[in-house]
């Protein structure tokens, strides 16, 4: 499991004339969602942290203002969920930005 | 300074020389810190030679399971970006770090541009609308550098600070991080 997960293993042919028994696994399952978490920390301005979901993700200033604010008063927020590339995309994004952002499997929040 | 405010599309604001100069300085030692004191080995489009000497040294220094940076404002500025995993977070340090820390470089050396065409504060400082981002971040960054020397770890550590005597050698690095704050919101609310 790696960076590139996500496109590993998808589509790939066999170079020989060998038959494959079995799919892999992960194709035959429905991919885990992942989320990018936005952690609170004492630095990063109420404004600021508005501004980047605003920006990076396109939301609404509402919808901004109150994951930023959920982020302040509960610890942490989701910010946005999909596959694991996009969640690393997101996340690296996030750091770009100086917000302490980490992701992890949609069900373990 | 005044606050920052918007003139026919341009964010601008006054810097006095002193100002200017500290702000240079706190960048300088950002990318110092960015670069492990090598800036030129982070300039996004290197130059082939270059970039096999590179490939060179991270092949021989073992880069193939990158650990979290030792030094704390590293560590907060490149945080783990799985906590509990720590093979994975290695794997995406891998492919993310060396261009975080790049574009962490570029911006702050935009930033320092914008910084010498005052002249030390003689002109106004102009910043463009598409440079606001590079500012925003580099600003945080260092915000987040002097905040971690400073052990701002928690709400009530930044609350301790605000009540340090004058006489204490923190204070005026707090005053710094204070004058910090205020820069970054005015330009948010420039924007």
């Amino acid at each position: 499991m790696g960076f590139m997960a996500d496109s590993e293993g998808v589509g790939v042919v066999p170079a020989g004339g060998t038959a494959v028994e079995e799919r892999p696994l992960d194709l035959t399952v429905p991919q885990t969602p992942w989320m990018t978490i936005v952690w609170d920390d004492p630095v990063n301005l109420m404004s600021y942290v508005t501004h980047v979901f605003m920006t990076y993700f396109g939301y609404p200033k509402n919808k901004a203002h109150k994951l930023m604010m959920q982020v302040h008063t509960e610890g942490k927020a989701c910010v946005s969920s999909g596959t694991r590339e996009e969640m690393e995309r997101d996340v690296t994004a996030m750091q770009e930005y100086g917000l302490w952002a980490t992701l992890d499997k949609a069900d373990e929040l | 300074m005044k606050k920052f405010s918007r003139r026919r599309g341009v964010i601008t604001t006054e810097l006095s020389s002193y100002e200017v100069e500290l702000l240079a300085s706190l960048i300088n030692q950002l990318i110092e810190l960015v670069s492990d004191g090598q800036p030129d080995r982070y300039v996004a489009g290197t130059q082939p030679e270059e970039a096999f000497d590179e490939l060179v040294r991270e092949l021989t220094e073992q880069v193939d399971q990158p650990e979290e940076p030792q030094d704390p404002v590293l560590k907060r500025l490149f945080p783990n970006a799985y906590p509990d995993d720590a093979s994975a977070s290695s794997d995406f340090r891998r492919f993310t770090e060396r261009s975080l820390r790049e574009k962490k470089i570029s911006e702050a050396t935009i930033v320092l541009q914008r910084l010498a065409e005052t002249e030390q504060g003689a002109h106004p400082l102009r910043i463009p609308p598409a440079e606001a981002e590079a500012w925003l971040r580099t600003l945080t960054s260092i915000r987040l550098a002097v905040a971690t020397r400073l052990g701002i770890t928690d709400a009530e550590a930044a609350d301790a600070l605000n009540d340090l005597p004058d006489e204490d050698p923190r204070a005026f690095m707090v005053s710094v991080y204070d004058w910090l704050g205020f820069a970054e919101e005015t330009l948010i609310n420039a924007l």
